[in-house]
């Protein structure tokens, strides 16, 4: 027995092993390739670990049944046990092997962009399908030996030698003694079908007694006291509480921008705002900016004002009648920010396929003098697509 | 006392036994299908016929009413004429019935295809199919009762309960659902409107489930399973309380489906306490199923029937606990319009409804040809990938639905959303392709199974009519001694089918009066205005291409919600609305206050290429809508039968209605001439835009006001 159990420590550990490397290496990595942010990974994870307990479950029911009376004076039984032990840690070893292997590649290739399912390499994603079905196929081979084992004659003699005790859920059923069943067996016959006359089983009358009190209850504090909050108060509440947490977040927060203290941005906040840009903006105006469905914003004319403070409030508002919907409740004043500056950089860029003009000319005044320049570089262009 | 010598009718069970199977496998694939274009949009193929908002409500039509409904009718012809001791009342009615309803199911499939639909899921067929329903369904109450009448046993056994409160009830939910205004041969408008359409509609969609997918297959159950195990049903007193409060309770428990929309607290707050009430009932037929079991359960290790039930029944129980918790306003706010519901409803479909036909037939098929199943290695073959395809579609599912959820509702703590609707779509694919795969399993064990039974029929002799003998009733009845106060409606089917009418009648009624008397429950809005021409037929297109299989137009009052898709809805803005199209998933986003949102031009190159403008979006194109004109024939029976529906159009507006649909059109085009398209003003893609221009623009400016306050 002993020697059983330390076996199976040894081997429950080693199957987790390599989990647990894995797991440490992909929390370490500095990127954003971590596995547990995959939920896919994580699913997958999940089913591992729970047909893992499966396993360890069956296993112990196997040794159970391998281990008990019934089979130590039958020698030759005994000796198939014996070789169905050696399957299964055979099987064991290999499953180990593999995962092991498995695990080995992917740190391999986890830096390599190779084709990915739902955010998942196609390596990891594979020898994970791979070992979810070696844990099945160990589960229907376990299946079968114990069921194997379990001959109905040998059932037979288990289950008499058995006292006749209530189980828990007999008892907590209330039900009537199979063999007393002829007590209680109703005169009904219908296409050799009978009813017997157990009592409703006391869980389910006073669980049923218990929803039935909890509805009245809930019906009172909902409707008739009104103790409880309907939707539109729950709602009222939700949004003011929604707006006192942003408030104090914002009095601390570095980017509390709005329209009226935008500056134009560089660098990486230019880049970010380009990401942003072509994600959310380049439906519309382009990838270049040179307007498709939404109006040029590579030109000089402007249908709501060109300057830094305008293109922010056009893009947190919207201009929503004429198709510009507001971005507010998607983007951060940050984020807004740094799209507009990034629009900013647009202009004069003069790219290919460019949407004619709308709205007015828009000229900088009182404007530094390189942004000055700028200006002057996208009224040339302008001249010359007027030619 | 004489012996009488009659005999069963075997062939109508026969038939309907292969039109289950036939449907089963057909309804099936047109899951698949549908759900394969959920993960590769391409499987569309830019047909209007084989697009999802077409696709999905042939499979679920096929499912519930070809498969599942064959199959009921396969139990009840079998397991009535046994219980009852005679032959079934009359073959020709059998005739007429079986044949009645596979031509339904044939009119169902051709123009749910052809787009022909009311837009009320799983009510979605039209008129003259509804009035097809009726006659069909008639004919099978008149057949059930002719037996009944004719039986040669006092008592009715409680399968047969079930079956009467099915007859009654699914007769009564169909005719006051289907209630609508022909505008031609192949359109209809619903008779109610908005908040009511969706209420009644959602008593009608719950109390399918109830009636349709749960109450007959309980009665069979209560047949099969102890006929299978061989073993007395549990417990009597406990068929009488469960039969009796779940068919009362189910049907309070609809506007559960409705929970934080624009419905009556009052009624929301109903659908909650019945739906929690709900779970003794319906636990109730899974012990005595479970029980009867008792003493049995080594036969449960051999049989692969009685397997096939087991997890028939655990499935059923897993499914009617976890709807009760779906019920609950809180867990609603986060599981309603998500993959959740569609995981719970595939449990009970998957796992209920479908497991428990498996055992039937394999128990069945063999009984009927004299013979032995031909595998029982490729029967437990079945089984096992039956489960696990079950396992591998629901799981995934949850997942999904429960990870989409939480996105939908996540801010930055700067105040924004922190994704965009597309970010949660993009993370579904994986979960859509695993739960195909689980579909594809759940298949190939159907497939399995129909070659098995193939070979088993070809193995055997088919017995069309059984002898039986019994003795006659006598006319007198006395009883002996004291009895159960229940056994006298037992006695009793005409009592029983009254009773059963007037106990699944409350509900409803107790909801639906005070909705639609009662001024306050939905407050009028002075700015909301009847449709335009050009509008309505924009929205017929929006019904018939199914876009309210994948888009809800009901924005619950969260935050999360108002500050993605705006003000919440109210009541009022639906009063012109037959029928309704709040929806009940959101694959993708809401459309509710779609209008104004995004520029003409960019909904006309949306819907040839959803993806030019929503990049990753899975939404399939609607070429068709390019050449398609809109049938402005109709325009005058449209607007007719709207007023006839209490639309407020000015007098003799229908004859106006096509110049002021002209000039609408003519500035949808212009609008879209200035962005560089050119379109003829004829055609249906300018009518969809004018619709979905409108969507929830009513009461913007209200609404405006409002947050100004």
């Amino acid at each position: 027995m002993m020697r059983h159990t330390k076996n199976k420590a040894i081997a429950a550990g080693l199957l987790l092993l390599p989990v647990f490397g894995f797991a440490q290496e992909a929390g370490s990595a500095p990127d954003h390739t971590s596995y547990f942010s995959n939920a896919l990974f994580n699913a997958l994870l999940v089913l591992i670990i729970a047909l893992l307990i499966v396993i360890i479950a069956l296993g112990q029911t196997l040794r159970n049944i391998a281990g008990s009376d019934y089979l130590i004076d039958k020698a030759k039984e005994k000796d198939e046990k014996n070789k169905h032990q050696d399957t299964i840690r055979n099987a064991g070893l290999m499953l180990l092997l593999f995962s092991g292997l498995s695990m080995e590649a992917q740190n391999a290739q986890a830096s390599a962009d190779s084709w990915r399912i739902g955010g998942l390499d196609m390596l990891t994603f594979y020898s994970m399908i791979a070992f979810i079905v070696l844990e099945v196929i160990l589960i229907i081979i376990l299946y079968r030996l114990i069921t194997g084992f379990i001959k109905p004659e040998l059932r037979a003699s288990v289950q008499a030698s058995k006292p006749k005790e209530k189980t828990i859920f007999e008892k907590l059923n209330a039900s009537v003694d199979i063999e007393k069943e002829h007590d209680i067996i109703l005169d009904h016959d219908y296409d050799g079908i009978r009813e017997l006359d157990n009592d409703l089983p006391p869980w389910w009358k006073y669980g049923f007694y218990l929803t039935i009190t909890i509805a009245v209850i809930y019906l009172i504090n909902f409707h008739i006291t009104g103790t409880g909050d309907l939707q539109t108060e729950e709602y009222r509440k939700a949004i003011a509480q929604a707006k006192a947490d942003v408030a104090e977040y914002m009095k601390n927060a570095a980017n509390n921008v709005d329209e009226t203290n935008v500056k134009q941005l560089e660098g990486a906040d230019i880049e970010s705002g380009k990401e942003l840009f072509i994600a959310n903006c380049a439906a519309c105006h382009g990838k270049a900016g040179q307007g498709s469905v939404g109006p040029n914003l590579t030109d000089a004319y402007w249908l709501h004002g060109g300057s830094l403070a305008d293109i922010f409030k056009t893009v947190k508002y919207g201009w929503v009648d004429k198709g510009m919907k507001s971005w507010k409740e998607d983007l951060s004043p940050m984020q807004i920010a740094q799209i507009s500056s990034f629009i900013r950089t647009l202009a004069g860029t003069n790219p290919p396929d460019g949407k004619s003009p709308q709205g007015d000319l828009y000229q900088e005044n009182a404007a530094p003098a390189d942004s000055l320049a700028l200006t002057k570089d996208t009224l040339a262009v302008k001249a010359d697509s007027l030619k | 006392m004489e012996l009488q010598k009659f005999q069963y009718d075997n062939k109508i069970v026969k038939w309907f036994a292969y039109a289950t199977m036939f449907w089963g496998v057909v309804g099936m694939i047109a899951g698949l299908l549908a759900a394969l274009q959920l993960a590769i949009p391409a499987l569309n193929m830019e047909l209007p016929y084989t697009t999802f908002g077409r696709v999905r409500p042939i499979h679920t039509n096929a499912v519930i009413f070809a498969f599942v409904g064959n199959g009921i009718f396969m139990g009840v012809y079998y397991s009535l004429q046994r219980l009852l001791k005679t032959r079934m009342f009359s073959d020709l009615l059998s005739k007429v019935h079986f044949y009645g309803w596979q031509l339904i199911i044939v009119l169902a499939a051709i123009s749910l295809a052809l787009g022909k639909t009311t837009g009320k899921e799983y009510a979605e067929l039209e008129w003259p199919i509804d009035i097809l329903i009726t006659i069909v369904w008639v004919v099978f109450g008149w057949n059930m009762f002719g037996t009944i009448i004719r039986r040669r046993e006092r008592h009715l056994y409680v399968a047969i309960w079930f079956y009467i409160a099915t007859f009654v009830t699914v007769a009564m939910l169909h005719i006051v659902n289907s209630i609508e205004i022909p505008v031609s041969f192949w359109k209809s408008y619903s008779w109610y409107a908005g908040v009511q359409d969706a209420l009644v509609q959602w008593w009608y969609g719950h109390n399918a489930v109830a009636f349709f997918l749960t109450t007959p297959y309980l009665g069979l159950m209560y047949y099969f399973l102890p006929k299978a195990a061989n073993r007395p049903v549990y417990s009597y007193r406990l068929s009488i309380i469960h039969f009796w409060s779940l068919i009362f309770i189910y049907i309070w428990a609809g506007p559960h489906h409705l929970l934080y929309t624009a419905v009556p607290d009052w009624a929301q707050s109903l659908g909650v306490v019945f739906s929690l009430m709900l779970i003794a009932p319906s636990w109730g037929g899974m012990i005595n199923g479970l029980l009867t079991l008792r003493g049995a359960w080594d036969k449960v290790r051999e049989e692969v029937v009685l397997k096939f039930m087991v997890v028939a029944v655990t499935a059923y129980g897993m499914a009617t606990f976890e709807g009760p918790m779906l019920s609950l306003k809180n867990v609603s706010a986060i599981a309603h319009y998500t993959d959740w519901i569609v995981a719970h409803v595939h449990v009970g479909a998957l796992g209920w409804n479908g497991f428990l036909t498996f055992g039937i037939l394999y128990w069945l098929i063999p009984k009927l040809f004299r013979t032995e199943l031909y595998s029982k290695k490729l029967a437990n073959m079945h089984f096992w990938i039956g489960t696990l395809g079950i396992v591998l579609y629901a799981i995934p599912m949850y997942w999904s639905g429960i990870m989409q959820s939480l996105m939908w509702k996540e801010f930055t703590p700067e105040g924004q959303l922190k994704w965009q609707f597309m970010d949660t779509v993009t993370k579904m694919i994986p979960f859509y392709i695993t739960r195909a795969i689980g579909g594809t399993l759940y298949l190939t064990g159907a497939v399995i199974m129909v070659y098995n039974i193939v070979k088993t029929i070809k193995a055997g002799s088919f017995l069309a009519n059984e002898n039986a003998e019994a003795p006659a009733l006598e006319k007198v009845y006395n009883t002996h001694g004291k009895e159960h106060w229940h056994r006298w409606i037992e006695r009793k089917p005409v009592q029983m089918m009254i009773v059963s009418l007037v106990v699944v009648a409350i509900g409803g009624i107790i909801e639906f009066v005070p909705t639609f008397l009662v001024k306050s429950n939905i407050p009028t809005i002075a700015s909301v205005k009847p449709y335009t021409p050009l509008e309505l037929h924009g929205r017929d297109i929006y019904v018939r291409e199914g876009c309210y299989t994948c888009h809800s137009q009901m924005i619950r009052p969260f935050r999360s919600e108002t500050a993605r898709y705006g003000e919440y809805s109210k009541a009022g803005e639906f009063v012109y609305d037959h029928p309704f199209q709040w929806g009940s998933k959101r694959t993708g986003p809401d459309l509710a206050r779609l209008g104004g949102k995004y520029p003409d031009s960019w909904h006309y190159n949306h819907m040839l290429d959803p993806t030019s403008m929503s990049p990753g979006s899975i939404m399939p194109p609607y070429p068709w809508l390019f050449d398609d004109q809109i049938d402005v024939s109709s325009t005058v029976a449209k607007i007719k039968a709207m007023k006839r529906l209490g639309v407020p159009y000015p007098e003799n507006y229908e004859h106006v209605a096509a110049a002021d649909m002209e000039k609408q059109a003519k500035l949808i085009t212009e609008s879209l001439g200035k962005d560089g398209i050119s379109i003829l003003p004829d055609r249906e893609v300018v009518a969809l835009i004018a619709y979905l221009q409108r969507l929830g623009t009513d009461i913007k400016h209200e609404a405006k006001k409002d947050t100004l306050k």
